[in-house]
């Protein structure tokens, strides 16, 4: 621990900012366009290659389209549809089902295996977090196959269960109507919950350490520790981590569609894999459309709350 | 500060108007599909001649790359000009891009049938070769029953008979394998003669402590099996009509509502394995394979699999009727090959469809496990693969080969997966699912 940088630079680098701010403005106030100049390739870059796609996908969502075949103009049609859909509805609630096991669970994990790895720096720390970073190195494809095969009929976690003597318990996870969600979700959890301790430790590493020092003097035990000077500085990590996860909730499509492909019924049927299977396998391409545009403005929506919520936190 | 804030709104608000306006100015152009030409209806020249001169054929397909290759070969052999240069692509990837493909100025010269070709042939992207199922005499060496399946549900503008858009090289059909070995343990002695005789065996099946009835239902095992017992219920003209779109046709009959009453009741009584709806087809046959059931529901491209694996242990019927005298009816279909109109050499194509008609061609597709589509020209198969060849042949000769039901509408088969594993599960009214596919149906046909 001494080893650490001095705790002085932030200050450092405050001053500094503001001395080129006050240089810079003289320049710019004689040409105002000046920054927008800097910004152009940026910005050219990305309303090609993802403002303009997405115009494109919403101007789609107005024509009932078969991919191929001359569209029709039906205007806001395919949104009425969405709304009047139930399995488009039952999806939509799927995907709000997964954010449980996406977003929350793999934080708490994240948040409890900080608190474990970051009190004490000890040698093999880098093994620890190599390893549950793993999940997120694997392609979701690869995931979503190996776990179709533990969840299986003699899967691993049948095999588990049977070892235990609980063969009650033992199921087609996949297949089975009351499990399918909940076991394609836990998959979500096992991806996710590794990229949540990572940025939760890198969080806790920017906390100053005599912070912890001074907690210890004070009495305080570890679980008093994480709760007062872990979680605080945690709040940015956390909101990104919260971002991060949900997105990945609500647009999921890998995982399931490797797993269950929606089934069984419609029981992990969720928005993503409508989007695909409307557009690639089904020729209703302008309703897919608008229902990426819909699934679109919901993680926008929940995107805003969640850095909003956060942000009136500090 | 106020003056960059003010102009940094303005040029966001053009910018953020003019790509709106942009595309809505130039609408014509831009709506979508405006691209895409046109041709309408076109078949084949009435010519069979293949003009002189080096000709190189492109071939897309999704099945059986090893057949293909042997397919191509031999034909290359008697067709020293012509050349064939496949294009092989996986199932999924290939029906993804099919549209675009065919429509694309790069369409290959022949492309495998699928699912997509009935739009693209309304659209005149792939060529009607009814004037060479005439001249060729196509009829002779193919089952009708085969080329029927291939009109895309169109009168051929250029002889006034039914249109054809495709050659069948290997034909496939669905029934049920069973375990030879499992079966006299259970007391079953022989394939049964009627739905109520399969009945009493799974029956017996359950009684002897065994798995009664293997169920692939996480993909299409579960169809295969509804389609199966539909098949027997409702009269083959009427399914046919629904399946083809036929005006006022309908699939909310009393005889389809009875085969899902059947699926929902085999489910309760406990005949599929337990994990029915969380097995892929290729994993129920897998399991059957190791002896995990009695019967199993399948197609015969798990023949050669299952042979190679069991032996002699292994057998194969269509499912029976409901009397021992109805005639034998089993969904199944083709790996056909369609013709661009985009093509430069028709002639160059309906050679090598032709080819595929021969006896030669007939032993190849054979060899690789398919049903060629004139049985009599090629060496009798042996084991399982002779119970099949029997079945189809009874079949075909019944006039009871027909489509799988999920070629009534492109979204058929998401729905119809997904309500067998409801009707399995019991989780649905069978008019309620019934219902459902109806909804599909009118949604596509609408048109």
């Amino acid at each position: 621990m001494p080893s650490r940088p001095p705790v002085q630079q932030p200050p450092d680098v405050r001053v500094r900012t503001t001395e080129v701010r006050v240089q810079s403005q003289a320049p710019r106030r004689r040409s105002p366009y000046r920054g927008y100049v800097y910004v152009l390739p940026a910005f050219a870059i990305y309303f090609c290659f993802a403002v303009l796609p997405a115009l494109h996908t919403a101007y789609l969502s107005l024509f009932e389209w078969d991919g191929v075949t001359l569209g029709d103009w039906v205007g806001l049609g395919n949104y009425q549809e969405i709304f009047q859909d139930s399995i488009l509805r039952r999806s939509v609630l799927n995907a709000l089902v997964l954010v449980v096991f996406f977003s929350f669970i793999p934080i708490v994990v994240g948040l409890a295996m900080t608190g474990l790895l970051a009190r004490f720096r000890r040698p093999g720390m880098g093994a620890y977090r190599f390893l549950f970073m793993l999940p997120q190195v694997v392609p979701l494809v690869a995931v979503g196959v190996t776990w179709r095969w533990l969840y299986g009929d003699d899967g691993l976690v049948n095999q588990t269960f049977r070892a235990v003597g609980l063969d009650g318990v033992t199921r087609a996870w996949l297949g089975d109507f009351g499990a399918a969600l909940i076991a394609v979700g836990l998959v979500g959890t096992w991806v996710l919950s590794g990229l949540c301790m990572m940025l939760f430790l890198s969080g806790v590493q920017k906390v100053d350490p005599s912070l912890y020092e001074a907690a210890r003097l004070d009495g305080a035990g570890p679980v008093r520790e994480f709760v007062s000077v872990t979680l605080p500085h945690l709040r940015g990590e956390i909101a990104v981590a919260m971002t991060v996860t949900t997105v990945a909730a609500l647009a999921s499509f890998d995982i399931v569609y490797v797993t269950t492909n929606g089934g069984p019924g419609e029981q992990t049927t969720v928005p993503g894999l409508l989007v695909y299977r409307l557009a690639f396998s089904e020729g209703k391409v302008g309703l897919a459309a608008a229902l990426a545009v819909v699934l679109g403005c919901l993680i926008l929506g929940i995107v805003y709350l969640i850095n909003r919520l956060s942000r009136s936190e500090s | 500060m106020e003056r960059t804030h003010r102009v940094r709104r303005r040029v966001a608000a053009t910018v953020c108007a003019a790509a709106l306006v942009l595309p809505l100015t130039a609408c014509d152009a831009l709506t979508p599909g405006s691209a895409a030409a046109v041709p309408g209806p076109r078949s084949v020249p009435s010519s069979t001649a293949v003009p002189d001169g080096d000709t190189t054929l492109r071939l897309q397909f999704a099945d059986a790359p090893l057949m293909v290759d042997a397919l191509i070969a031999a034909f290359e052999k008697g067709h020293p000009n012509i050349s064939v240069e496949p294009q092989y692509k996986t199932f999924s990837d290939y029906v993804q891009n099919l549209k675009l493909t065919m429509t694309s100025d790069t369409a290959p010269d022949i492309a495998q049938y699928a699912v997509g070709m009935t739009d693209l042939a309304a659209d005149g992207h792939i060529l009607d070769l009814a004037p060479y199922r005439e001249a060729y005499d196509w009829d002779k060496a193919i089952p009708p029953v085969s080329l029927d399946q291939l009109t895309a549900g169109q009168t051929s503008e250029a002889t006034g008979g039914r249109a054809l858009f495709g050659v069948p090289a290997g034909l496939s059909m669905t029934g049920i394998y069973y375990n030879k070995e499992l079966a006299k343990k259970a007391g079953i002695d022989g394939p049964p003669k009627t739905v109520a005789e399969f009945e009493d065996q799974l029956a017996a099946a359950k009684n002897a402590d065994l798995t009664p009835l293997g169920v692939g239902a996480l993909d299409s095992g579960g169809l295969h099996l509804w389609a199966a017992l539909l098949n027997q219920l409702m009269p083959t003209d009427d399914y046919w009509d629904w399946v083809n779109g036929t005006k006022g046709a309908t699939i909310e009959t009393p005889a389809a509502v009875t085969a899902s009453k059947m699926v929902i009741d085999w489910g309760r009584k406990g005949y599929y394995n337990d994990s029915a709806n969380g097995t892929a087809q290729v994993d129920s046959t897998a399991q059957f394979a190791k002896g995990d059931s009695v019967f199993l529901i399948n197609g015969n491209w798990a023949a050669g699999q299952l042979a190679t694996v069991m032996g002699d242990n292994v057998g194969f019927f269509p499912m029976p009727g409901e009397k021992a005298s109805a005639p034998t009816v089993a969904s199944g279909f083709s790996v056909s090959y369609a013709v661009s109109s985009r093509t430069e050499h028709p002639e160059a194509a309906g050679a090598f469809l032709d080819f595929l008609t021969t006896p030669e061609a007939g032993q190849i597709i054979s060899d690789n496990g398919f049903m060629p589509p004139n049985p009599d020209a090629v060496k009798k198969p042996e084991g399982v693969l002779a119970d099949i060849a029997e079945g189809h042949r009874r079949a075909v000769a019944d006039d009871g080969i027909t489509t799988f039901p999920d070629f009534a509408a492109p979204a058929m088969l998401d729905r119809l997966r997904s309500g067998v594993q409801k009707l399995i599960a019991n989780r649905i009214d069978p008019s309620d699912y019934l219902d459902s596919l109806q909804d599909e149906w009118e949604e596509h046909h609408a048109e």
